[in-house]
């Protein structure tokens, strides 16, 4: 399916809106509903339906407009136009330099607007059921307008400042949501944690926005041709050298590629993604499944040019390397330590980092529209997943642990069922699941690399170990008797009907990838698609498609041998762990990076803090002591002066002054006449000042 | 010069002056018998149609202002405009204050007053001729004078118009000293012109003097240390609304007098060889307004002393600006933008406070800190305007005053590079963290510290309209300062 020959129908760019059309309005997408958070937060708290109706109410605008958007897009490229709107605005002007911000619709932004209002909207139905119970439903529902507002608004800017402040309002959201059972310690910490390790990615990437405005004046992402990321700038870029053979547009490439790896929680800025899962589960599928966590691979997708600079035709450039390399890398550590997980969300967290690895290394060996696919094919089917897991968690009384459950597939079959639609989707389940396209996309990527085959095997393990694990856990969880407490029970519609809809894109999206009709490639690069069956002839492709089903099959026939139906009872020991005890253990503890982390890192934070503390009490604190001390003595010396000495030849009026409190309340005594004298006197020093100044 | 013209350039004036004379003539005539509500109401909204009138003859101005033979005596368009435009639009919140307040029956004559001192504003900002400036000025401070005294039955107001008199009356004397040597040294009264007799003849200790002086009566106006001992009594003396005045319209018209006259004599050394620091004058009385206004504004227990030490303070920080005015005008523009943009949030974000300060008073009987305590439960409203514009004044992003100080401090930093810029922005950052210790005095008091007194205050919808409508622009301006900022560019093409 690479680079088939297309219909030669002329793109031509457009470049800024002409007349109003939906363009201007776009600031409303991520403007409504962040003010339906702020009328929210305004709520008192038992206003539970109004926060409700306002959140959904508000997102549903949103979907309208996206919508209207995406179809203006869809249109505009049905008709040979590559559209790419921008409105720009001056924000702040100092000295002789402006920043500007603005937004921009192009394929890329109204795809991923289509995806997070549409995905958004489900999750906000879905939370109305799962969060009935909890006493703060007002507070949750504030929190997720406005990660909703924020995430909008990382998605339609065309500023890196722009997409950095809503990058960091996604990364508050994200921290209060993870938290949003504060009472928790375990919550509270993973917040902090979260917050924490996605700061380090965030400082590298500011640095890389501070650079970039540095070298270019700009932080406009298109501007007709005056933007950070068109030619003239990158040309600039390209010409200036950073340290280590690097150009600054490769340097400031690799900054940025930092930032997006902690939000997207690539190896080694991985370690919160796992915790955040303490948050509430409509929370975990919509912002550490869905869109949050995919907004480094849509910032990757966004400064793709800047990430390709100075590629030669066919070559590579170091970014894109580095995205390769620890995209594949995540995808396979990830996967691995998935297989020994126990807790069902802590799996699919797993799943979510080693897709998230998928999605990187598919940008950085296919291009755009090879790693937005599996963006937009896994946000549905891992939103579905999650959402799926909580229904399960819902059931089972708040249960999490795989072991304690099973045979669920009698007791809540709608769950079973678009859970296994979701599960066949990740898998990569041959033909008829979205999964599979799009993975498939990135393994034919992968195949064609220049630079090393290495990823391409790697992948291709991933994709075994993710059938695999899958496996596991749906035979824990679906197969096999009851092992819990209390019966359990299918959760309400208001949760099912979200997991179905979910269900259906899950397994309809694939339509638009496939080699025949690679509808969804075809709209990101503006190019047009036409309808051939020989798409499946490309040569290797069918090869390739038959190895990746082999190892999705045999990841699904390992996972059922070995769990299907006879999964052990908590107190036993896995199967894989009476086969293999020490690997066991070592994936069953996260193969120790928190441990190392902890013993690294945050010891020398430790033992900084201890010297900064001992520092402050000993030695700052002494001087300023020091210093409060010698003005004490200074103040004693001219109080004994004032009293033995000046008091005794001042009279009756100066001691009125004296009584009135410091040196600057006694100028200020009431009296015109001092002010005059002060006047006066002013005049006179301040000539004597000038004269003086003046002298050679 | 012909009369058309002189019409024509004084349109904005004139339409005050008709203003404030209709006033005076339906107040008096029409509506001598009518109740004071509605008189008060009557005169306020014809003084903010004078207001409104002097706006449009603003826009009707042509050409770069009016010439008396090859002199240039009033000018017209950039800054002065942006000046003017601000004058006018503060002098009709001023006006709107008026309608919530009972401090007299002679409300006719405060507003006619109101719009004469205005006019003098007006003409400052504009003027470029010694005399024309001296007229103005006085014709300003007489307004003042009178605006200070309106409070008859109060005697504190009394007291503070009489300071202020006098020292305003000294500080004239000494402008007008500094003026007639000025005009003994280049036998012109036009800026531009001593400035060119200046500069061929050279410096002499007469000119020092002469700069002193002027210095003296500007710093005055501006309540810079050490001309500043004035402003305390007069801001807790007089009538809010007038304080309001004092504290926001009086301050930009001096400070784009000051600016002109900067820019004509500051950098006339530069262009001539050795000269004396004139300049450097201007950087001490900064300096010294910043410490002095800072420190002293931390002991206060009235608010309104606090308003006054911290506008002395901010003066400082706009005397900064102007003494780094660069010689060459289109980097000197870059400065002068930066402090109009200062001027004009400043004077906003006062009247607010002021209007604020002077409803607590109404209620409460006294501007001490204390009688703010639990504001937020008596007013919440009137407590988060309190919030915003005062830590807008300490500023804070992301409100205006945040962008004001580091637009200003870019600004001079960018203008001159070496030490003395540097240490000067330093100290006054290091001020300005220190004056929000003073403000959050006021704010811990209506937010944090327990109420007294939980009886809910009454605002006028006027005013509440108008603080609303301040505390909005100060949010709006600060998240977006490209606004102003390109308003104000938009007449420096």
């Amino acid at each position: 399916m690479l680079m088939q020959e297309m219909a030669s129908v002329s793109f031509q760019p457009t470049t800024n809106c002409g007349p109003p059309g939906i363009c201007d309005y776009l600031w409303l997408v991520p403007a409504v509903p962040i003010i339906a958070s702020g009328v929210i937060g305004l709520l008192k708290q038992q206003k539970r339906r109004t926060a409700a109706t306002l959140a959904i109410g508000s997102l549903s605008f949103s979907l309208v407009l996206a919508l209207v958007a995406f179809v203006h897009v869809v249109a505009g490229w049905t008709h040979g136009v590559a559209v790419r709107e921008t409105v720009n605005f001056t924000w702040i002007q100092f000295g002789a330099s402006n920043v500007d911000l603005g937004w921009v619709l192009d394929p890329l932004s109204a795809v991923m607007l289509a995806m997070v209002t549409l995905v958004g909207l489900l999750i906000f139905i879905y939370s109305i059921g799962y969060m009935a119970h909890d006493e703060n439903y007002t507070r949750f529902f504030c929190f997720l307008s406005l990660f909703a507002g924020a995430m909008l608004g990382v998605v339609i800017a065309n500023s890196m400042l722009l997409f950095f402040m809503g990058w960091e309002l996604v990364g508050l959201t994200s921290y209060l949501l993870i938290g949003f059972w504060y009472q928790k310690p375990a919550a509270a910490a993973a917040a902090k944690k979260a917050f924490l390790t996605t700061r380090v990615g965030d400082v590298f990437f500011l640095l890389g926005i501070v650079w970039l405005f540095a070298q270019t004046g700009t932080l406009l992402f298109y501007n007709n041709g005056a933007g950070s990321i068109e030619h003239g700038a990158l040309a600039a870029l390209l010409a200036q050298p950073a340290a280590l053979g690097l150009s600054a547009a490769g340097a400031i490439g690799l900054l940025i590629f930092a930032g997006a790896a902690g939000k997207s929680g690539q190896f080694p800025l991985h370690v919160w993604l796992p915790d955040a899962m303490e948050g509430p589960t409509p929370v975990s599928a919509l912002i550490h499944a869905a869109t949050m966590v995919a907004a480094g691979v849509y910032l990757i997708a966004r400064v793709y040019p800047l990430m390709q600079a100075g590629a030669l035709a066919g070559g590579t450039t170091t970014p894109l390397t580095v995205v390769t390399w620890v995209g594949a890398f995540t995808a396979v550590f990830a996967a691995l330590i998935a297989v020994a997980q126990n807790d069902i969300k802590r799996i699919l967290a797993y799943s979510t980092i080693s897709q998230l690895g998928y999605m990187m290394a598919g940008l950085g060996m296919g291009g755009v529209a090879v790693g937005m696919f599996h963006l937009i094919t896994h946000a549905f089917f891992k939103a579905l997943l999650f959402m799926g897991a909580g229904s399960v968690i819902h059931g089972c009384h708040e249960e999490q642990d795989v072991r304690r459950m099973g045979g669920l597939r009698a007791d809540m079959p709608l769950t079973f069922l678009t859970y296994a639609i979701g599960m066949l989707a990740l898998c990569g389940f041959p033909l008829l699941f979205s999964g599979f396209w799009s993975k498939d996309g990135i393994l034919e990527a992968a195949q064609h690399w220049s630079v090393a085959k290495t990823p391409f095997y790697m992948l291709v393990f991933g994709a075994l170990l993710t059938a695999f694990y899958m496996t596991r856990q749906v035979g824990y969880v679906f197969f096999g008797t009851w092992r819990g407490k209390k019966p359990a029970r299918e959760s309400p519609a208001v949760i099912t009907a979200p997991l179905t809809i979910l269900a259906f894109f899950a397994m309809a999206l694939g339509l638009i990838g496939t080699p025949a009709w690679p509808w969804f490639r075809g709209f990101i690069e503006s190019r047009a698609v036409p309808f051939e069956w020989h798409g499946f002839m490309e040569p290797g492709l069918l090869a390739l498609m038959g190895t990746s089903t082999v190892m999705v099959f045999l990841g699904l026939g390992l996972g059922w041998r070995l769990y299907g139906g006879q999964a052990p009872k908590p107190e036993q020991p896995d199967v894989l762990e009476k086969a293999l005890p020490l690997p066991w253990a070592w994936l069953r503890d996260r193969l120790y990076i928190d441990e190392l982390y902890g013993f690294t890192v945050i010891a020398f934070y430790g033992w900084w803090a201890r010297v900064a503390d001992w520092l402050d009490r000993r030695v700052w604190g002494g001087v300023v002591a020091g210093v409060a001390w010698a003005f004490r003595g200074w103040a004693h010396f001219s109080r004994f002066l004032d009293m033995n000495w000046v008091d005794g030849s001042f009279d009756k009026g100066c001691e009125e002054l004296a009584s009135g409190g410091g040196l600057l309340s006694r100028v200020q005594n009431g009296r015109v006449q001092t002010y005059l004298r002060i006047l006066a006197f002013s005049v006179v020093a301040l000539v004597a000042i000038l004269i003086w100044s003046s002298l050679p | 010069m012909n009369y058309a013209d002189l019409f024509r350039v004084t349109l904005p004036e004139t339409a005050l002056e008709v203003a404030a004379l209709l006033v005076l003539v339906v107040d008096l005539g029409l509506l001598r018998k009518a109740a004071l509500k509605v008189r008060v109401v009557v005169a306020a909204l014809l003084g903010v149609a004078g207001c409104g009138a002097a706006l449009w003859g603003i826009s009707l101005q042509t050409g770069d202002g009016l010439y008396v033979g090859e002199s240039l005596v009033l000018a017209n368009g950039g800054g002065v405009a942006v000046a003017q435009i601000g004058i006018l639009i503060l002098t009709a919140l001023t006006l709107l204050l008026l309608i919530d307040s009972s401090f007299t029956r002679h409300v006719g004559e405060y507003v006619a007053v109101v719009l004469m001192a205005a006019t003098g504003g007006l003409l400052i900002a504009s003027a470029r001729d010694l005399l024309v400036i001296f007229i103005g000025l006085e014709l300003l401070s007489l307004g003042l004078y009178i605006l200070t005294a309106f409070a008859k039955s109060s005697g504190k107001s009394a007291e503070a118009a009489l300071k202020y008199y006098l020292f305003g009356g000294m500080s004239a004397a000494f402008l007008l000293f500094g003026f007639s040597y000025f005009y003994g040294l280049s036998g012109s009264t036009n800026l531009a012109k001593i400035q060119e007799a200046i500069a061929t003849s050279g410096p002499s200790p007469l000119f020092y003097i002469a700069w002193i002086l002027v210095v003296a009566g500007l710093g005055f106006k501006v309540a810079a240390v050490p001309f500043h001992l004035w402003a305390p009594d007069t801001y807790e003396g007089a009538p809010t609304p007038a304080a309001a005045f004092i504290a926001s319209v009086s301050k930009v018209a001096s400070f784009a007098l000051l600016i002109s006259i900067s820019e004509s004599w500051l950098r006339i050394g530069e262009r001539c060889g050795p000269w004396p620091q004139l300049a450097g004058i201007l950087l001490v009385l900064a300096a010294a307004s910043m410490i002095v206004g800072n420190l002293a504004a931390l002991a206060q227990v009235s608010v309104r002393r606090l308003l006054a030490y911290s506008a002395i303070a901010h003066a400082g920080y706009i005397l900064l600006g102007i003494a780094f005015i660069p010689g060459d005008v289109s980097s000197s523009f870059l400065v002068e933008k930066a402090v109009l943009f200062y001027v004009l949030t400043y004077g906003l974000t006062t009247i607010g406070a002021f209007g604020v300060v002077g409803v607590v008073e109404r209620a409460t009987g006294s501007d001490k800190l204390d009688s703010f305590l639990g504001l937020h439960k008596r007013n919440p409203v009137l407590a988060a305007v309190l919030l915003v514009l005062f830590l807008s004044l300490a500023g804070i992003p992301p409100l205006v005053g945040f962008w004001a100080k580091f637009n200003l401090f870019a600004a001079v930093l960018g203008a001159q590079s070496g030490p003395t810029p540097f240490a000067l922005v330093a100290l006054a950052i290091a001020m300005s963290a220190v004056s929000l210790y003073y403000y959050l005095q006021v704010l811990k008091r209506a937010y944090v510290m327990p109420a007294v007194d939980e009886t809910p205050i009454k605002a006028h919808p006027v005013t509440l309209i108008v603080l609303l409508a301040i505390a909005a622009a100060v949010v709006v301006f600060g998240c977006f300062p490209a606004l102003l900022q390109g308003w104000i560019a938009s007449f420096y093409i």
